[in-house]
Protein backbone atom coordinates (compact mmCIF):
# COMPACT_ATOMS: atom_id res chain seq x y z
CA UNK A 1 0.00 0.00 0.00
CA UNK A 2 0.94 3.34 -0.77
CA UNK A 3 2.34 5.93 2.07
CA UNK A 4 -0.70 8.26 0.36
CA UNK A 5 -3.25 5.16 0.35
CA UNK A 6 -2.65 4.21 3.90
CA UNK A 7 -2.94 7.67 5.45
CA UNK A 8 -6.24 8.22 3.88
CA UNK A 9 -6.94 4.95 5.64
CA UNK A 10 -6.09 6.29 8.74
CA UNK A 11 -8.17 9.80 8.52
CA UNK A 12 -10.44 7.32 8.14
CA UNK A 13 -10.33 5.18 10.69
CA UNK A 14 -10.22 8.58 12.48
CA UNK A 15 -13.53 9.69 11.60
CA UNK A 16 -15.22 6.57 12.12
CA UNK A 17 -13.53 6.02 15.70
CA UNK A 18 -11.79 2.93 14.92
CA UNK A 19 -7.90 4.14 15.32
CA UNK A 20 -5.90 7.13 16.18
CA UNK A 21 -2.81 5.91 13.98
CA UNK A 22 -2.89 9.41 11.85
CA UNK A 23 -1.76 11.22 15.05
CA UNK A 24 1.25 9.39 14.45
CA UNK A 25 1.47 11.86 10.96
CA UNK A 26 0.29 15.22 12.33
CA UNK A 27 2.85 18.03 12.93
CA UNK A 28 2.75 19.60 16.37
CA UNK A 29 2.28 23.28 15.71
CA UNK A 30 0.93 26.64 17.54
CA UNK A 31 -1.65 26.94 19.87
CA UNK A 32 -3.79 23.45 19.04
CA UNK A 33 -2.25 20.05 19.97
CA UNK A 34 -2.54 17.34 17.86
CA UNK A 35 -5.71 15.47 19.49
CA UNK A 36 -7.68 19.01 19.26
CA UNK A 37 -6.77 19.46 15.86
CA UNK A 38 -7.86 15.89 14.67
CA UNK A 39 -10.94 16.37 16.78
CA UNK A 40 -12.00 19.09 14.40
CA UNK A 41 -12.20 16.67 11.96
CA UNK A 42 -14.68 14.32 14.17
CA UNK A 43 -16.40 16.74 15.13
CA UNK A 44 -17.23 17.91 12.01
CA UNK A 45 -17.76 14.51 10.41
CA UNK A 46 -20.67 14.05 13.13
CA UNK A 47 -21.72 17.04 12.90
CA UNK A 48 -22.67 17.16 9.38
CA UNK A 49 -23.44 13.66 9.37
CA UNK A 50 -26.45 14.32 12.22
CA UNK A 51 -27.57 17.37 10.01
CA UNK A 52 -28.50 15.05 7.42
CA UNK A 53 -31.11 12.96 9.47
CA UNK A 54 -32.36 16.10 11.47
CA UNK A 55 -33.21 17.48 7.97
CA UNK A 56 -34.26 14.09 6.40
CA UNK A 57 -36.34 13.54 9.16
CA UNK A 58 -37.26 15.94 11.20
CA UNK A 59 -40.58 14.95 12.38
CA UNK A 60 -39.35 11.65 13.44
CA UNK A 61 -36.40 13.71 15.47
CA UNK A 62 -39.65 15.10 17.11
CA UNK A 63 -40.96 12.13 17.92
CA UNK A 64 -37.94 10.63 19.07
CA UNK A 65 -36.67 13.46 21.54
CA UNK A 66 -33.37 14.43 21.51
CA UNK A 67 -32.15 11.49 23.64
CA UNK A 68 -33.29 8.52 21.70
CA UNK A 69 -32.54 11.01 18.20
CA UNK A 70 -28.93 11.26 19.62
CA UNK A 71 -28.69 7.34 20.25
CA UNK A 72 -30.37 6.50 16.52
CA UNK A 73 -27.83 9.09 15.19
CA UNK A 74 -24.72 7.44 17.05
CA UNK A 75 -26.13 3.64 16.36
CA UNK A 76 -26.96 4.86 12.45
CA UNK A 77 -23.46 6.26 11.77
CA UNK A 78 -21.85 3.08 13.40
CA UNK A 79 -23.88 0.90 11.34
CA UNK A 80 -23.98 2.04 8.15
CA UNK A 81 -21.30 4.99 7.53
CA UNK A 82 -22.20 6.87 4.45
CA UNK A 83 -21.48 4.70 0.98
CA UNK A 84 -22.71 7.45 -1.02
CA UNK A 85 -21.40 10.96 -3.20
CA UNK A 86 -24.69 12.50 -2.16
CA UNK A 87 -25.89 12.88 0.93
CA UNK A 88 -29.50 12.77 -0.62
CA UNK A 89 -29.25 8.97 0.05
CA UNK A 90 -27.36 8.14 3.30
CA UNK A 91 -30.72 7.63 5.41
CA UNK A 92 -31.86 5.69 2.40
CA UNK A 93 -31.54 2.64 5.28
CA UNK A 94 -32.40 4.96 8.09
CA UNK A 95 -35.75 2.69 8.30
CA UNK A 96 -34.19 -0.89 8.20
CA UNK A 97 -31.74 0.64 11.03
CA UNK A 98 -35.15 1.49 12.83
CA UNK A 99 -36.51 -2.20 12.05
CA UNK A 100 -33.74 -4.20 13.66
CA UNK A 101 -31.79 -2.17 16.13
CA UNK A 102 -32.47 -2.12 19.90
CA UNK A 103 -34.46 -0.30 21.53
CA UNK A 104 -35.87 1.28 18.31
CA UNK A 105 -37.14 -2.27 16.74
CA UNK A 106 -39.68 -2.25 19.84
CA UNK A 107 -41.22 0.61 17.98
CA UNK A 108 -42.17 -0.30 14.69
CA UNK A 109 -43.67 3.35 14.06
CA UNK A 110 -40.58 4.56 14.27
CA UNK A 111 -39.44 2.60 10.90
CA UNK A 112 -42.75 3.52 9.42
CA UNK A 113 -42.46 7.45 9.98
CA UNK A 114 -38.86 7.06 8.62
CA UNK A 115 -40.10 5.49 5.46
CA UNK A 116 -42.82 7.49 4.93
CA UNK A 117 -40.62 11.34 4.95
CA UNK A 118 -37.97 8.61 2.91
CA UNK A 119 -40.83 8.36 0.65
CA UNK A 120 -41.65 11.74 0.78
CA UNK A 121 -38.32 12.94 -0.65
CA UNK A 122 -38.29 10.67 -3.24
CA UNK A 123 -41.33 12.06 -4.35
CA UNK A 124 -40.05 15.40 -4.56
CA UNK A 125 -37.10 14.94 -6.65
CA UNK A 126 -38.45 12.09 -8.79
CA UNK A 127 -38.28 12.41 -12.60
CA UNK A 128 -40.83 14.66 -14.12
CA UNK A 129 -43.05 13.02 -16.96
CA UNK A 130 -45.98 14.85 -19.04
CA UNK A 131 -49.57 13.95 -17.46
CA UNK A 132 -51.69 12.13 -18.64
CA UNK A 133 -54.54 14.54 -20.09
CA UNK A 134 -58.35 13.30 -20.70
CA UNK A 135 -58.12 14.02 -24.44
CA UNK A 136 -55.77 11.21 -24.91
CA UNK A 137 -58.37 8.65 -23.01
CA UNK A 138 -61.28 10.08 -25.04
CA UNK A 139 -59.12 9.23 -28.24
CA UNK A 140 -58.32 5.73 -27.76
CA UNK A 141 -60.79 3.64 -29.77
CA UNK A 142 -62.86 1.23 -27.78
CA UNK A 143 -61.63 -2.00 -28.92
CA UNK A 144 -58.05 -0.84 -27.62
CA UNK A 145 -59.42 -0.82 -24.15
CA UNK A 146 -59.35 -4.26 -22.77
CA UNK A 147 -55.41 -4.03 -23.74
CA UNK A 148 -54.87 -0.58 -22.74
CA UNK A 149 -52.10 0.23 -19.55
CA UNK A 150 -52.16 2.90 -17.85
CA UNK A 151 -48.89 4.45 -16.14
CA UNK A 152 -48.19 5.89 -12.85
CA UNK A 153 -46.27 8.85 -12.85
CA UNK A 154 -42.82 8.26 -11.65
CA UNK A 155 -42.96 10.41 -8.10
CA UNK A 156 -45.89 8.18 -7.24
CA UNK A 157 -45.45 6.31 -4.42
CA UNK A 158 -47.62 3.39 -3.02
CA UNK A 159 -47.47 2.21 0.78
CA UNK A 160 -49.42 0.44 3.73
CA UNK A 161 -48.81 1.21 7.23
CA UNK A 162 -49.67 -0.71 9.92
CA UNK A 163 -49.51 2.00 12.72
CA UNK A 164 -50.51 5.73 12.75
CA UNK A 165 -47.77 6.72 11.39
CA UNK A 166 -48.59 9.37 8.77
CA UNK A 167 -51.03 10.79 11.69
CA UNK A 168 -48.54 10.89 14.30
CA UNK A 169 -46.14 12.43 11.06
CA UNK A 170 -48.80 15.03 10.49
CA UNK A 171 -49.56 16.46 13.92
CA UNK A 172 -46.42 16.96 14.66
CA UNK A 173 -45.81 18.95 11.32
CA UNK A 174 -48.45 21.39 12.64
CA UNK A 175 -46.80 21.02 15.74
CA UNK A 176 -49.10 18.93 17.93
CA UNK A 177 -48.18 16.29 20.38
CA UNK A 178 -48.68 13.16 18.24
CA UNK A 179 -51.73 10.71 19.13
CA UNK A 180 -50.87 7.52 21.08
CA UNK A 181 -48.93 5.01 18.83
CA UNK A 182 -51.31 2.23 17.65
CA UNK A 183 -51.24 -0.91 15.86
CA UNK A 184 -53.97 -0.85 13.41
CA UNK A 185 -55.13 -2.76 10.10
CA UNK A 186 -53.24 -1.85 7.44
CA UNK A 187 -53.80 1.43 5.77
CA UNK A 188 -52.30 2.33 2.70
CA UNK A 189 -51.26 5.97 1.15
CA UNK A 190 -49.85 7.49 -1.93
CA UNK A 191 -47.49 9.69 -2.12
CA UNK A 192 -47.09 12.08 -5.32
CA UNK A 193 -46.36 15.19 -6.72
CA UNK A 194 -49.50 17.32 -7.67
CA UNK A 195 -50.03 18.97 -10.90
CA UNK A 196 -48.34 21.71 -9.16
CA UNK A 197 -45.25 19.87 -7.97
CA UNK A 198 -46.43 19.87 -4.49
CA UNK A 199 -45.61 17.17 -2.63
CA UNK A 200 -48.81 15.23 -1.38
CA UNK A 201 -49.89 12.50 0.59
CA UNK A 202 -53.04 11.11 0.26
CA UNK A 203 -55.08 8.37 2.02
CA UNK A 204 -56.52 5.28 -0.41
CA UNK A 205 -58.83 2.40 0.62
CA UNK A 206 -57.84 -1.26 0.25
CA UNK A 207 -59.68 -1.27 -3.43
CA UNK A 208 -57.60 1.67 -4.74
CA UNK A 209 -54.56 0.77 -3.40
CA UNK A 210 -54.77 -2.71 -5.62
CA UNK A 211 -55.88 -1.11 -8.19
CA UNK A 212 -52.75 1.14 -8.43
CA UNK A 213 -50.55 -1.44 -7.64
CA UNK A 214 -52.32 -3.09 -10.74
CA UNK A 215 -51.18 -0.41 -12.85
CA UNK A 216 -47.62 -0.21 -11.71
CA UNK A 217 -46.79 -3.86 -12.52
CA UNK A 218 -48.58 -2.72 -16.04
CA UNK A 219 -52.00 -4.58 -16.05
CA UNK A 220 -53.63 -4.29 -19.13
CA UNK A 221 -57.17 -2.49 -18.25
CA UNK A 222 -59.28 -5.44 -18.45
CA UNK A 223 -57.54 -7.06 -15.81
CA UNK A 224 -58.09 -4.28 -14.11
CA UNK A 225 -62.04 -4.17 -14.64
CA UNK A 226 -61.82 -8.10 -13.57
CA UNK A 227 -59.96 -7.48 -10.33
CA UNK A 228 -63.15 -5.48 -9.19
CA UNK A 229 -65.94 -8.73 -9.90
CA UNK A 230 -65.31 -9.26 -6.09
CA UNK A 231 -66.74 -6.12 -5.20
CA UNK A 232 -68.64 -4.93 -7.56
CA UNK A 233 -71.60 -5.92 -9.99
CA UNK A 234 -70.58 -6.15 -13.79
CA UNK A 235 -72.31 -3.47 -14.81
CA UNK A 236 -71.02 -0.68 -12.54
CA UNK A 237 -67.15 -1.78 -12.86
CA UNK A 238 -66.91 0.68 -15.86
CA UNK A 239 -68.47 4.06 -14.55
CA UNK A 240 -66.81 2.92 -11.27
CA UNK A 241 -63.47 2.77 -13.34
CA UNK A 242 -63.76 5.97 -14.95
CA UNK A 243 -64.63 8.01 -11.72
CA UNK A 244 -61.04 7.09 -10.50
CA UNK A 245 -59.20 7.17 -13.61
CA UNK A 246 -60.74 10.62 -13.47
CA UNK A 247 -59.59 11.28 -9.89
CA UNK A 248 -56.02 10.27 -10.57
CA UNK A 249 -55.99 12.78 -13.95
CA UNK A 250 -57.43 15.73 -11.71
CA UNK A 251 -54.16 14.36 -8.75
CA UNK A 252 -51.53 14.15 -11.69
CA UNK A 253 -50.78 10.60 -10.90
CA UNK A 254 -50.71 9.39 -14.26
CA UNK A 255 -48.27 9.70 -17.00
CA UNK A 256 -48.61 10.23 -20.38
CA UNK A 257 -48.66 7.37 -22.64
CA UNK B 1 -15.06 25.12 -21.31
CA UNK B 2 -13.01 28.47 -21.23
CA UNK B 3 -13.80 31.01 -17.97
CA UNK B 4 -14.61 34.25 -18.85
CA UNK B 5 -15.44 37.35 -16.41
CA UNK B 6 -18.87 36.66 -15.70
CA UNK B 7 -18.84 39.09 -12.60
CA UNK B 8 -20.48 38.81 -9.34
CA UNK B 9 -21.95 35.68 -7.99
CA UNK B 10 -23.80 33.42 -5.30
CA UNK B 11 -23.91 30.38 -4.46
CA UNK B 12 -27.69 29.40 -5.53
CA UNK B 13 -29.25 28.45 -1.93
CA UNK B 14 -33.25 26.97 -1.25
CA UNK B 15 -34.27 28.98 -0.01
CA UNK B 16 -33.70 31.83 -2.30
CA UNK B 17 -35.11 30.24 -5.22
CA UNK B 18 -38.46 31.34 -5.69
CA UNK B 19 -37.50 34.85 -4.82
CA UNK B 20 -34.78 34.51 -7.27
CA UNK B 21 -37.56 33.83 -10.25
CA UNK B 22 -39.96 36.09 -9.41
CA UNK B 23 -37.55 39.38 -8.51
CA UNK B 24 -34.62 38.21 -10.78
CA UNK B 25 -31.82 40.32 -8.66
CA UNK B 26 -29.51 41.77 -10.21
CA UNK B 27 -26.81 39.37 -9.23
CA UNK B 28 -24.36 38.23 -12.36
CA UNK B 29 -24.42 34.37 -12.39
CA UNK B 30 -25.17 31.49 -9.70
CA UNK B 31 -23.46 28.35 -8.54
CA UNK B 32 -25.22 25.32 -7.71
CA UNK B 33 -24.26 22.22 -6.03
CA UNK B 34 -23.15 19.29 -8.41
CA UNK B 35 -24.78 16.61 -6.54
CA UNK B 36 -27.87 18.48 -5.36
CA UNK B 37 -28.79 17.65 -9.28
CA UNK B 38 -28.11 14.04 -9.17
CA UNK B 39 -32.07 13.57 -8.41
CA UNK B 40 -33.68 12.97 -11.79
CA UNK B 41 -36.17 15.63 -11.46
CA UNK B 42 -38.77 17.81 -9.38
CA UNK B 43 -38.49 21.20 -7.91
CA UNK B 44 -35.20 20.70 -7.74
CA UNK B 45 -34.69 21.07 -12.04
CA UNK B 46 -38.16 23.36 -11.84
CA UNK B 47 -36.56 25.70 -10.45
CA UNK B 48 -33.14 25.17 -11.92
CA UNK B 49 -34.12 25.50 -15.30
CA UNK B 50 -36.44 28.47 -14.27
CA UNK B 51 -32.99 30.32 -12.96
CA UNK B 52 -30.91 29.01 -16.19
CA UNK B 53 -33.28 31.19 -18.70
CA UNK B 54 -32.05 33.87 -16.93
CA UNK B 55 -28.53 34.02 -15.49
CA UNK B 56 -24.97 32.11 -16.48
CA UNK B 57 -24.56 29.09 -13.87
CA UNK B 58 -21.48 27.31 -13.03
CA UNK B 59 -21.82 23.76 -10.89
CA UNK B 60 -19.42 23.00 -7.81
CA UNK B 61 -19.15 19.32 -6.45
CA UNK B 62 -18.13 18.47 -3.15
CA UNK B 63 -17.58 14.29 -3.80
CA UNK B 64 -15.24 13.91 -6.63
CA UNK B 65 -12.68 13.08 -4.38
CA UNK B 66 -9.85 13.85 -6.77
CA UNK B 67 -7.51 12.93 -4.12
CA UNK B 68 -8.92 9.77 -3.15
CA UNK B 69 -6.43 6.46 -3.65
CA UNK B 70 -9.62 4.78 -4.68
CA UNK B 71 -10.25 4.16 -7.92
CA UNK B 72 -12.06 6.69 -9.61
CA UNK B 73 -15.53 6.07 -9.11
CA UNK B 74 -17.01 6.26 -12.26
CA UNK B 75 -21.03 5.74 -11.13
CA UNK B 76 -19.98 9.59 -9.94
CA UNK B 77 -18.26 10.80 -13.16
CA UNK B 78 -21.59 9.39 -15.46
CA UNK B 79 -23.65 11.11 -12.93
CA UNK B 80 -21.63 14.10 -13.46
CA UNK B 81 -21.24 14.44 -17.27
CA UNK B 82 -25.08 13.67 -17.05
CA UNK B 83 -25.59 16.84 -14.87
CA UNK B 84 -23.08 18.82 -16.89
CA UNK B 85 -25.53 18.04 -19.94
CA UNK B 86 -28.62 18.72 -18.67
CA UNK B 87 -27.02 22.39 -17.03
CA UNK B 88 -24.73 23.60 -19.40
CA UNK B 89 -22.35 25.41 -17.25
CA UNK B 90 -19.73 27.72 -17.69
CA UNK B 91 -17.66 25.46 -15.84
CA UNK B 92 -17.57 22.60 -13.52
CA UNK B 93 -15.28 22.76 -10.59
CA UNK B 94 -14.48 20.32 -7.73
CA UNK B 95 -11.89 20.52 -4.54
CA UNK B 96 -8.47 19.26 -4.21
CA UNK B 97 -8.99 16.48 -1.29
CA UNK B 98 -10.10 13.61 -0.80
CA UNK B 99 -13.43 12.74 0.45
CA UNK B 100 -13.95 9.02 0.03
CA UNK B 101 -11.66 6.05 1.54
CA UNK B 102 -12.70 2.42 0.65
CA UNK B 103 -16.27 3.02 -0.08
CA UNK B 104 -16.90 5.26 3.02
CA UNK B 105 -17.59 8.53 2.54
CA UNK B 106 -16.77 11.03 4.57
CA UNK B 107 -18.58 14.22 3.03
CA UNK B 108 -15.65 16.06 4.35
CA UNK B 109 -12.78 17.99 2.33
CA UNK B 110 -10.38 16.64 3.72
CA UNK B 111 -6.71 17.35 2.84
CA UNK B 112 -3.99 15.84 1.18
CA UNK B 113 -0.61 16.02 2.36
CA UNK B 114 2.19 17.99 -0.23
CA UNK B 115 4.04 15.05 -1.28
CA UNK B 116 5.71 14.26 -4.65
CA UNK B 117 3.41 10.84 -4.47
CA UNK B 118 0.22 13.57 -3.93
CA UNK B 119 1.42 15.55 -6.96
CA UNK B 120 1.97 12.65 -9.46
CA UNK B 121 -1.35 11.34 -8.05
CA UNK B 122 -3.57 14.17 -8.31
CA UNK B 123 -2.13 15.16 -11.88
CA UNK B 124 -3.03 11.57 -13.39
CA UNK B 125 -6.26 11.70 -12.27
CA UNK B 126 -7.24 15.23 -13.06
CA UNK B 127 -6.01 14.34 -16.68
CA UNK B 128 -7.89 11.12 -16.31
CA UNK B 129 -11.23 12.82 -15.29
CA UNK B 130 -10.97 15.84 -17.61
CA UNK B 131 -10.42 13.10 -20.40
CA UNK B 132 -13.69 11.21 -19.00
CA UNK B 133 -16.02 14.56 -18.54
CA UNK B 134 -14.67 16.03 -21.95
CA UNK B 135 -13.97 19.07 -20.49
CA UNK B 136 -11.66 21.72 -18.38
CA UNK B 137 -12.36 21.30 -14.67
CA UNK B 138 -10.93 23.84 -12.31
CA UNK B 139 -10.06 23.25 -8.43
CA UNK B 140 -10.69 25.09 -5.33
CA UNK B 141 -8.27 24.90 -2.05
CA UNK B 142 -9.60 23.59 0.87
CA UNK B 143 -9.05 25.10 4.11
CA UNK B 144 -7.33 22.44 6.57
CA UNK B 145 -6.58 22.11 10.44
CA UNK B 146 -3.66 19.61 10.77
CA UNK B 147 -0.35 19.74 8.66
CA UNK B 148 1.16 16.53 7.64
CA UNK B 149 4.79 15.50 8.43
CA UNK B 150 4.89 13.51 5.70
CA UNK B 151 4.31 16.84 3.71
CA UNK B 152 7.14 18.16 0.96
CA UNK B 153 6.48 21.39 0.44
CA UNK B 154 3.91 24.47 1.38
CA UNK B 155 0.48 24.15 -0.16
CA UNK B 156 0.71 27.70 -2.25
CA UNK B 157 4.33 25.61 -3.75
CA UNK B 158 2.00 21.81 -3.91
CA UNK B 159 -0.08 24.15 -5.99
CA UNK B 160 1.83 26.33 -8.42
CA UNK B 161 3.42 22.73 -9.14
CA UNK B 162 0.19 21.19 -10.05
CA UNK B 163 -0.37 24.33 -12.17
CA UNK B 164 2.93 23.80 -13.87
CA UNK B 165 2.24 19.87 -14.39
CA UNK B 166 -1.06 19.74 -15.36
CA UNK B 167 -2.25 23.38 -16.64
CA UNK B 168 -4.66 23.00 -14.45
CA UNK B 169 -6.36 25.94 -13.12
CA UNK B 170 -7.88 26.89 -9.40
CA UNK B 171 -11.03 28.34 -7.59
CA UNK B 172 -9.10 30.34 -4.97
CA UNK B 173 -11.43 30.46 -2.05
CA UNK B 174 -10.22 33.38 -0.12
CA UNK B 175 -11.28 32.47 2.90
CA UNK B 176 -9.83 29.66 2.98
CA UNK B 177 -6.75 30.45 2.34
CA UNK B 178 -7.02 32.74 5.47
CA UNK B 179 -8.43 30.12 7.60
CA UNK B 180 -5.39 27.98 6.59
CA UNK B 181 -2.83 30.82 7.40
CA UNK B 182 -4.16 31.57 10.99
CA UNK B 183 -4.14 27.81 11.63
CA UNK B 184 -0.92 27.10 10.27
CA UNK B 185 0.30 30.56 10.94
CA UNK B 186 1.75 31.11 7.29
CA UNK B 187 1.44 34.89 5.76
CA UNK B 188 -1.48 34.44 3.76
CA UNK B 189 -0.51 36.72 0.65
CA UNK B 190 2.49 34.69 0.44
CA UNK B 191 0.40 31.68 -0.16
CA UNK B 192 -1.86 33.60 -3.10
CA UNK B 193 1.22 35.58 -4.26
CA UNK B 194 2.76 31.72 -5.08
CA UNK B 195 -0.17 30.98 -7.41
CA UNK B 196 0.31 31.83 -11.17
CA UNK B 197 -2.02 34.62 -11.84
CA UNK B 198 -3.16 33.28 -14.86
CA UNK B 199 -4.20 30.18 -12.82
CA UNK B 200 -7.11 31.53 -11.42
CA UNK B 201 -10.71 31.09 -12.60
CA UNK B 202 -12.89 32.00 -9.85
CA UNK B 203 -12.75 33.26 -6.54
CA UNK B 204 -15.13 32.41 -3.31
CA UNK B 205 -15.74 34.59 -0.43
CA UNK B 206 -17.00 32.84 2.54
CA UNK B 207 -17.27 33.41 6.26
CA UNK B 208 -15.83 31.39 9.11
CA UNK B 209 -16.05 31.49 13.35
CA UNK B 210 -12.63 32.37 15.30
CA UNK B 211 -11.94 30.77 18.16
CA UNK B 212 -8.99 32.87 18.94
CA UNK B 213 -6.39 29.70 18.85
CA UNK B 214 -8.01 28.93 15.91
CA UNK B 215 -10.38 29.47 13.06
CA UNK B 216 -12.87 27.26 12.17
CA UNK B 217 -14.55 27.28 8.13
CA UNK B 218 -17.87 26.95 8.64
CA UNK B 219 -18.99 29.47 5.31
CA UNK B 220 -22.19 30.47 7.92
CA UNK B 221 -21.55 33.83 8.69
CA UNK B 222 -20.53 37.34 6.71
CA UNK B 223 -17.62 37.64 5.36
CA UNK B 224 -15.20 38.48 7.86
CA UNK B 225 -13.37 41.97 8.11
CA UNK B 226 -9.67 40.49 7.55
CA UNK B 227 -10.74 38.18 4.61
CA UNK B 228 -12.02 41.56 2.95
CA UNK B 229 -8.90 42.55 3.39
CA UNK B 230 -6.81 40.16 2.06
CA UNK B 231 -9.21 39.97 -1.31
CA UNK B 232 -9.19 43.30 -1.96
CA UNK B 233 -4.77 43.48 -1.69
CA UNK B 234 -4.90 39.62 -4.04
CA UNK B 235 -7.91 41.34 -6.47
CA UNK B 236 -5.94 44.49 -7.14
CA UNK B 237 -2.75 41.88 -8.42
CA UNK B 238 -5.58 39.74 -10.12
CA UNK B 239 -7.40 41.98 -12.43
CA UNK B 240 -10.73 40.87 -13.09
CA UNK B 241 -12.14 37.31 -11.59
CA UNK B 242 -15.28 35.62 -10.92
CA UNK B 243 -16.42 36.01 -7.70
CA UNK B 244 -18.87 34.80 -5.47
CA UNK B 245 -20.22 34.87 -1.81
CA UNK B 246 -20.62 31.50 -0.89
CA UNK B 247 -23.10 30.90 2.44
CA UNK B 248 -23.69 26.93 3.20
CA UNK B 249 -25.42 27.36 6.47
CA UNK B 250 -27.11 29.97 8.60
CA UNK B 251 -28.10 30.97 5.15
CA UNK B 252 -30.49 34.68 5.73
CA UNK B 253 -31.90 36.46 3.26
CA UNK B 254 -31.03 36.77 -0.40
CA UNK B 255 -31.04 40.95 0.51
CA UNK B 256 -28.31 40.03 2.72
CA UNK B 257 -26.00 38.21 1.01
CA UNK B 258 -26.50 40.35 -2.36
CA UNK B 259 -25.18 43.20 -0.15
CA UNK B 260 -22.06 41.13 0.97
CA UNK B 261 -21.84 41.18 -2.96
CA UNK B 262 -21.89 44.52 -3.88
CA UNK B 263 -19.90 44.89 -1.20
CA UNK B 264 -17.25 42.54 -2.98
CA UNK B 265 -18.16 44.98 -6.44
CA UNK B 266 -17.33 47.83 -4.61
CA UNK B 267 -14.01 46.94 -3.04
CA UNK B 268 -12.11 45.86 -6.75
CA UNK B 269 -14.61 47.30 -9.54
CA UNK B 270 -12.20 50.46 -9.27
CA UNK B 271 -9.11 48.28 -9.97
CA UNK B 272 -10.66 45.85 -12.06
CA UNK B 273 -12.31 48.61 -14.86
CA UNK B 274 -9.90 48.89 -17.72
CA UNK B 275 -7.05 45.84 -16.63
CA UNK B 276 -8.14 42.52 -18.80
CA UNK B 277 -8.37 39.24 -17.65
CA UNK B 278 -5.31 37.39 -16.95
CA UNK B 279 -6.01 34.38 -19.36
Amino acid sequence: MSDLAQLQQHFMALLQGTSDKLADHITEQGELNTNQRLSIYQNAYKIRLRAVIEQDHEQLGRYLGDDLFELMVEGYLQTFPSKFTSLRNFCDQLPQFLSTTEPFIQHPILAEIATFERMLLTAFDAMDAAHLRVEALESIAPENWPSLQLVLQPSVQLVCFNTNAVESWQALKEQQSPPEPQHQSSKCWVIARDLQRRTQYVYVDQQEFRLLSLIKNQTPFAQLCQSCLNELEPSLIAGFLIEKINSWLERGWLKQF
Amino acid sequence: MKEQFLGFGLGLRAPHLEQIITEKPAVDWFEVISENYFVAGGKPWYYLNKIRENYPVVMHGVSMSIGSTNALNIDYLKSLKETIARVEPQWVSDHLCFTQVGDINSHDLLPMPYTQESLEHLASRIHQVQAYLGTEMIFENVSSYLTYKESQMTEWDFLAALHHKTGCRYLMDVNNVYVSARNHQFDAMTYLNAIPKKAIAQIHLAGHQDFGSHIIDTHDEDVSPPVWDLFTRYAQQLGPVSTMIERDDNIGTLEALIKELDQARELVQPFWQGMAKNE
